[in-house]
C-alpha cells in the first residue's frame, strides 16, 4: 500500500522510540486532582458541588446549558477541598475543583450497561454529552456537537496519524484497543450518518495499522488509509487532504467537506462513555523524554497535577530542563508544575537542558526559503513573520497570516531563530480587528 | 519552580544555522581559493587575505558606528570578502580589492539594514562599483589605470581570458586545461571551473542552494548562445558564469524565495548574460545581469506567489471572485 500525505511539512526526528513498545499501564493514583472547569473549546461549567461535599468517582460535578460545552466528573473519590482558581496547562489561573482523595473506590467500575449492537443514534449523543467527551487529540472541541450533523456527512475519519515526536499514547490505544476503537467508529459512523470509515495512520505504526487492518477485513465500509511520517500530518485539514483528496478551503467546517475527523482516542472514549457509562474521567498520556527513567504509556487520572506523573516516573532533577504538556511542535511549556493533566493533554514531555532551545537572538531573516518550502499551509512565513514583527498588519493579512495553523515547522527549522510562530500568535488578534 | 524552562512553543529546533549554512558556503569556495594559489601564487594569497580582512574590519567599524552587536560569527562578511576577491585578478592592487570589499560589506550590506536587508549582492555590488569609479569620476582615472571587470571583461595589456579569446575568433585553449588548470589572466574563479562546479555540487547537497536558478541560467546561456552561433561550452566555462550561477544568483538573500520565481530569475540572467556578450561592446555580462534581476525579485515574488493551502479553489458551478486573483485583487485595492 501506498503512503499518502499532503505538500509541503517536514520530517522532524520521531523520538517515538522511547515509548512506543510500552504498553499502557495505569499509573499511581494521585492523592489529590485539580479539574479545571473549562478543559474544551467553549463555554465553561458551572460547578454543581460545594467544598466539603463528599464526590464518588465518575460523579458529575460541574456542567454547562450551553450547547458548546462539556460537563467535568470527579475522577477521584474523595472531598471537594476547594473551588478556586488555579495554574493551569494554558498558562495563567482558572477556576477549578480541587478534590482530595479518600478511602472510596478509586477504580471506575466497567459494567456493561448498553449492548454496542442495540445502541441507538440516540442514546450514543446522550451519553457522549453526559460523559463530557470533547476531542482528546488537542482541539478539545466537545465530541457530542459533531454527533448530529445537520448536513450529511459521508465519510468518517478518524486521526491516527500522531505525527507530532514523542508522542505514542494514540499508537498504543490503536493496538490494545483496536477492538473498541472500530466498534466505537461503527457507532459514531452511524450517528454522523455517514457510509465509510477511514483510519488515517502514519506508517511508523505498522502494529497499529495491523490491528485495525485485520478487524476491518471483511468490512466493506471501513478502510485503513496508510500515511506518509510526516509532520503535521495529524492536523484536520492535511489528514482530510491526504487521506481523502479533498481540499479544505478556508472557514469550511467538516460537514460541508463531508467529512468529519474524530482522534481515535476519542472514539474509544465516546464508545465507552456509552456502552459502560464511563465518563471521561482518565486517558492515556505518554510520558516521555530522553532522561527520564520510566518513560511509558500511562493511564492517567484527569486533574493529576505534572508533580505527581513526573515524580511517578522518575524525573527529579529539574534544572534548566522544560517540561511540556503535549507534543513538542504545539505543546505549552510549563512554569508551574502544580498545573493538572486534563482531557486532551496528550503527553508530558521532559526536555533535558541539552535539548532546550536556547534563548538566542535571533537574527534578521535571510530569504532561505526553507520555511516556504516546509509550510503545510503552501504560506509564506517569512513575509509574514516581518509584517508581523513589525505590527504591519494590513500586509500579514495579505499574506494569509491568518490561514496559518501555528504548526511550528517555520520556527523549527529557521536558521535564523525567528520565533516566527510565537509573532504569528501576537499578531493575530490584530488582524482580526482590521 | 522558575529554574524550569519556558518558551513559546515549538519546543524543537533544526540544526541549521545561518552560521553554518555561511560556514558551508566558504567551504565550498576553498577548492577553487586554493587552485588559484596555486597557479597565481603569493600575489593570489595577498588578494585573499587583503579582502577578508578588509571585510572583518568594515564589518566592525560599520556595527560600531551603527550601534549594532558585532556580527562576525555568522561568516556572511568572510564570505563577502571571498567572493569579491575571487572575482579579481590575483595582481590586482591591494587597496582595490579592499576598496571592493568595504564597498560591498559596508554599503551593499550593512547601510542597507545588515543582513537579510539587501537587494544586491554584496560582492557583486563591490566588485562592479571599483570598475565603475573611474568612468563616473573621471579625475580618479590614473588612480585605476588597469582595472577592468577582469572576471567580466579584458584585461587588453595583458593575455586575454578565453572569453576575450572567443570573442576576437582567436585560438582556444583545450577544453580539459581550460575546466581544470586555466592560467588565463582572468579572474582567480577562472583558474579551475572544475572546482567551482565542486564546490557548487556541495551546497546542492547541502541543500544550501536548489536546481532551479543554476539549472535555468547554465540552461538560458547554453541554449542562446547555440541559436546565437556561439559555442556554447565555451559560454559555460569561461568568465565568471559558473561562480555566477552557483554562488551569487543562488544567494538567499537577493533571489526569489518562490519556486517558480527561481525559474524566471535565471532564464531572465542567463538571457541578459548573452545580450551582454553578443551584443554590447561589453564581454561579460554575469555580474551586471544578476544585479539587474537582483533589483526584480520582489516583483518576481509578486508574480510567482503560490496560494494558500486555505485558498478556495475556482469551481466551475461557482462564479469568479472565489479565484485567488481577485481575492488579492481586492486586498490590494483598499
Amino acid at each position: 500500500m501506498e503512503a499518502k500525505t499532503f505538500q509541503g511539512g517536514a520530517h522532524i526526528p520521531p523520538y517515538k522510540s522511547y515509548t512506543e513498545d510500552k504498553p499502557i499501564e495505569k499509573l499511581s493514583e494521585p492523592s489529590e486532582v485539580i479539574l479545571p472547569l473549562l478543559q474544551h473549546s467553549g463555554a465553561a461549567c458551572k460547578p454543581l458541588v460545594k467544598e466539603g461535599d463528599k464526590v464518588k468517582i465518575g460523579q458529575k460535578i460541574a456542567d454547562s446549558d450551553e450547547f458548546f460545552s462539556a460537563p467535568v466528573h470527579a475522577s477521584i473519590s474523595g472531598t471537594v477541598k476547594a473551588i478556586e482558581p488555579r495554574p493551569v496547562p494554558t498558562g495563567g489561573m482558572d477556576d477549578c475543583i480541587v478534590i482530595e482523595a479518600d478511602d472510596g473506590p478509586q477504580e471506575f467500575e466497567m459494567k456493561q450497561v448498553r449492548d454496542p449492537e442495540t445502541v441507538t443514534v440516540e442514546e450514543y449523543r446522550e451519553c457522549v454529552r453526559e460523559g463530557g467527551v470533547a476531542g482528546m487529540g488537542g482541539a478539545a472541541l466537545p465530541t457530542h456537537v459533531q454527533t448530529s450533523p445537520r448536513q450529511p456527512v459521508d465519510t468518517l475519519l478518524l486521526n491516527g496519524a500522531e505525527c507530532e515526536p514523542f508522542l505514542t499514547c494514540d499508537h498504543r490505544l490503536m493496538v490494545e484497543k483496536a477492538e473498541e476503537l472500530v466498534k466505537g467508529a461503527e457507532i459514531m459512523m452511524k450517528s454522523i450518518g455517514a457510509n465509510k470509515t477511514l483510519f488515517g495512520i502514519e506508517v511508523n505504526k505498522p502494529d497499529a495499522i495491523n490491528a485495525i487492518s485485520e478487524l476491518i477485513k471483511n468490512r466493506s465500509d471501513m478502510e485503513v488509509v496508510p500515511l506518509e511520517c510526516k509532520y503535521p500530518q495529524g492536523f484536520k485539514s492535511h489528514l482530510i487532504k491526504a487521506a481523502t483528496g479533498r481540499d479544505v478551503p478556508r472557514g469550511a467546517r467538516s460537514a460541508e467537506l463531508g467529512c468529519i475527523v474524530r482522534n481515535v482516542g476519542t472514539t474509544v472514549a465516546a464508545y465507552e462513555a456509552t456502552i459502560y457509562d464511563k465518563p471521561l474521567i482518565e486517558r492515556i498520556i505518554t510520558v516521555s523524554g530522553p532522561k527520564v527513567s520510566r518513560p511509558g504509556n500511562y493511564i492517567i487520572k484527569v486533574g493529576t497535577p505534572a508533580s505527581h506523573i513526573l515524580e511517578a516516573v522518575g524525573v527529579t532533577d529539574l534544572e534548566g530542563v522544560k517540561v511540556v504538556l503535549g507534543g513538542p511542535m504545539t505543546g505549552l511549556s510549563q512554569t508551574d508544575l502544580n498545573v493538572p493533566v486534563v482531557k486532551s493533554t496528550t503527553g508530558v514531555v521532559v526536555l533535558p537542558p541539552e535539548m532546550v532551545r536556547e534563548e538566542m537572538d535571533y537574527m534578521a531573516c535571510v530569504r532561505c526559503g526553507k520555511c516556504v518550502d516546509h509550510c503545510p499551509m503552501l504560506l509564506y512565513p517569512n513575509e509574514i513573520s516581518i509584517y508581523a514583527e513589525a505590527g504591519m498588519y494590513e500586509d500579514a493579512k495579505e499574506w494569509d497570516i491568518m490561514d496559518c495553523i501555528e504548526c511550528g515547522i517555520c520556527a523549527y527549522i529557521c536558521p535564523s531563530y525567528r520565533p516566527i510562530v510565537h509573532m504569528v500568535q501576537r499578531a493575530k488578534p490584530h488582524v482580526e480587528k482590521l | 519552580m522558575s529554574k524550569l524552562v519556558h518558551t513559546p512553543p515549538p519546543h524543537l529546533k533544526a540544526e541549521d544555522t545561518v552560521s553554518k549554512a555561511m560556514r558551508d558556503v566558504i567551504l565550498a569556495l576553498i577548492p577553487v581559493s586554493i587552485f588559484a594559489i596555486l597557479i597565481h601564487g603569493v600575489d593570489a594569497l595577498v588578494t585573499i587575505l587583503v579582502c577578508l580582512a578588509a571585510a572583518a574590519v568594515t564589518e566592525l567599524i560599520f556595527r560600531k558606528v551603527m550601534r549594532k552587536k558585532p556580527s562576525l560569527n555568522d561568516y556572511s562578511a568572510l564570505l563577502t570578502g571571498l567572493l569579491v576577491a575571487l572575482c579579481f585578478s590575483a595582481g590586482v592592487a591591494w587597496w582595490v580589492a579592499a576598496l571592493a570589499t568595504f564597498i560591498g560589506v559596508g554599503i551593499g550590506k550593512e547601510l542597507m539594514g545588515g543582513l537579510g536587508w539587501n537587494r544586491f549582492n554584496p560582492a557583486l555590488l563591490g566588485r562592479v562599483s571599483v570598475f565603475l569609479i573611474p568612468s563616473v569620476f573621471y579625475f580618479l582615472r590614473p588612480y585605476f589605470e588597469g582595472i577592468t571587470l577582469s572576471t567580466w571583461s579584458v584585461d587588453a595589456t595583458t593575455q586575454g581570458t578565453p572569453l576575450a579569446m572567443l570573442q576576437q575568433g582567436g585560438e582556444l585553449p583545450g577544453i580539459l586545461e581550460m575546466l581544470v588548470w586555466s592560467e588565463s589572466a582572468g579572474a582567480m574563479v577562472e583558474t579551475s571551473p572544475l572546482m567551482v562546479i565542486i564546490g557548487g555540487a556541495y551546497l546542492l547537497y547541502r541543500g544550501h542552494i536548489g536546481w532551479r536558478i543554476p539549472a535555468t541560467m547554465l540552461g538560458a546561456i547554453i541554449v542562446l548562445s547555440a541559436v546565437l552561433g556561439g559555442n556554447p561550452l565555451m559560454h559555460l566555462l569561461a568568465g565568471g558564469t559558473l561562480l555566477g550561477a552557483l554562488f551569487m544568483a543562488t544567494d538567499w538573500v537577493t533571489s526569489p524565495i518562490t519556486d517558480n520565481g527561481k525559474i524566471i530569475f535565471g532564464i531572465a540572467i542567463g538571457v541578459l548574460v548573452i545580450i551582454f556578450r553578443f551584443f554590447t561592446p561589453a564581454v561579460e555580462g554575469v555580474a551586471f545581469g544578476i544585479l539587474i534581476m537582483n533589483a526584480f525579485v520582489p516583483l518576481i515574488e509578486k508574480w510567482t506567489r503560490r496560494p494558500s493551502f486555505s485558498e478556495p479553489k475556482p469551481t466551475t458551478s461557482e462564479p469568479k471572485p472565489t479565484t485567488a486573483a481577485a481575492g488579492k485583487g481586492t486586498a490590494a485595492a483598499k
